[in-house]
């Protein structure tokens, strides 16, 4: 899980887009697909979050940027 | 009114009045002097309070020295069409530095001098120079091949952390900072100002003391956003400058450039990543990218329902179709087998016939061989047995006694040396024919 969390949104989608692809593939085993689902459910959540969860952590650190410059 | 001279010798001179008005005459109204075509750049370009303006048109060399230079005024009726003509055709005011070709009068006043008055101005002069500035800029930046190079930055899949360069309160940084946090799909955006003057003779210093510090802080950004508008749209000809463009095509992370006018472009617009023309629209730009990333994480969604769907789907098929499969081919197994049995059935009697039939013919022929072996053995034997009766024969004691021999017995032995008898012994001697018993003495 602490490797989720600092995923980039980059590299969460990657992966996600070639666990997809795997997904798609005929030869795709009825075996890994539940793991798969888990893993790109995750992954969209990772993604999703970054797009519309703020990060509180990296405003403070701008607007304190901004300050200085002020 | 010339002074009667106290030495007769000295030149009559004359007033400087009577001179100015010699001036006057030489200059004030000469064909060759009016409503000529000039071409100037502007220098200390003033309003008084009357709203006349006041200029010096000059002139310089190849190496920027002046070489000629006189005052120009611009009567306040005059100046008011001119503004609103100029501003119409070049998007901006007139202002000191600029290339101008204006219609000039000459006229010496005895009091103020020589100046020319400016009765007309021609835009497409102007325009045409800043084009030529402009193209040279965006030539030199070819030439050393980095035109280009923020445009070939990768962008970052959604660019959230926004550097801004704008004026703090003007209306387009406004316009850009509603427009991006109050998108309505929760995306989020994180925003830093660093603040420049936008416009005149401020604005390349302090947008590059601006991407200055942004670059100081670049692994906390994704793009840069160059943002000006609201106000006037004057002194945009700021941004034609060489090294703020150089700065920009050269900076590291891609640069959004906001800055523009409806009916033109910057240098900046040519070397920054992405040109907009309003900060509204960048704001919408940065937006879209964000919505463009949630639809594809949609997509993304719907490919993994619609990939475990199908691998389930498929695998119902399967074992849907084995479930048929398996009784047929059972079915088909057992008639295969049962055909082959049949058949084995059907071919054992004969199989069995033609095997009693060899078997009985080797016997046949066993039989004939082991007869002839008999034969050949009791042939073989009686032969034998005729030579051994021939030499039984021959070898026979009667045939010895017949030729005169008798043989001496002591009882049931034969005596075959003298020192086996002892006197006093009965012995029995046979002949060939008959025997006859005696004592030893």
């Amino acid at each position: 899980m602490e490797e989720n969390t600092q995923m980039t949104y980059t590299q969460a989608v990657t992966e996600l887009e070639q666990l997809v692809q795997k997904m798609q593939d005929p030869q795709c085993s009825i075996d890994n697909l539940t793991d798969y689902t888990k893993r790109s459910k995750e992954l969209l959540d990772i993604c999703r979050k970054k797009l519309t969860q703020a990060d509180e952590q990296l405003k403070q650190i701008l607007a304190d940027i901004q300050q200085q410059g002020q | 009114m010339q002074q009667p001279s106290l030495f007769p010798d000295q030149p009559q001179g004359m007033t400087l009045s009577e001179f100015n008005a010699r001036i006057e005459r030489q200059v004030n109204g000469v064909p060759g002097l009016q409503n000529q075509w000039v071409i100037a750049e502007t220098s200390d370009l003033r309003l008084n309070r009357s709203g006349h303006c006041y200029t010096e048109l000059i002139e310089k060399d190849d190496r920027g020295i002046t070489i000629a230079k006189i005052g120009a005024a611009i009567w306040a009726g005059t100046y008011r069409d001119l503004y609103n003509k100029f501003l119409r055709s070049t998007g901006q005011v007139l202002a000191t530095g600029m290339k101008v070709m204006v219609k000039v009068t000459v006229n010496f006043h005895s009091l103020y001098g020589m100046k020319v008055v400016i009765n007309d101005i021609d835009p497409n002069y102007t325009l045409g120079d800043m084009a030529r500035q402009r193209q040279e800029i965006i030539n030199r930046l070819t030439a050393e091949g980095i035109i280009d190079l923020n445009k070939e930055l990768p962008w970052p899949e959604v660019p959230q952390r926004i550097a801004i360069i704008s004026a703090e309160g003007a209306a387009g940084y406004g316009d850009f900072m509603n427009q991006l946090t109050g998108n309505p799909y929760g995306l989020q955006f994180y925003t830093c100002l660093f603040n420049a003057v936008m416009q005149g003779a401020q604005t390349v210093p302090t947008v590059m003391a601006a991407m200055d510090r942004i670059n100081r802080h670049i692994d906390l950004f994704d793009c840069v956003v160059i943002i000006r508008g609201g106000g006037a749209t004057s002194e945009l000809n700021s941004f034609d400058n060489y090294d703020l463009a150089s700065y920009v095509a050269n900076f590291p992370i891609p640069v959004i450039v906001g800055i523009g006018h409806e009916r033109d472009v910057t240098v900046l617009d040519y070397v920054a990543a992405l040109r907009v023309k309003t900060p509204t629209a960048a704001a919408e730009t940065l937006i879209q990218r964000g919505t463009t990333a949630l639809a594809h994480l949609d997509e993304l969604q719907d490919a993994v329902v619609t990939a475990v769907r199908d691998t389930v789907g498929q695998a119902r098929e399967h074992l849907a179709f084995f479930t048929t499969m398996i009784p047929a081919a059972a079915r088909h197994l057992i008639d295969t087998n049962r055909i082959r049995l049949d058949n084995h059935a059907r071919n054992i009697p004969f199989a069995a016939q033609g095997l009693i039939v060899n078997q009985r013919t080797r016997l046949e022929r066993a039989v004939e061989r082991m007869g002839d072996a008999v034969s050949r053995a009791l042939q073989r034997e009686q032969q034998r047995l005729v030579a051994l009766g021939d030499k039984a024969t021959l070898l026979s004691p009667v045939n010895t006694l017949q030729r005169g021999y008798s043989l001496v017995r002591l009882g049931d032995k034969c005596v075959t040396a003298a020192d086996q008898l002892h006197s006093g012994d009965q012995i029995t001697v046979q002949f060939a024919t008959g025997t006859t018993d005696a004592t030893i003495n």
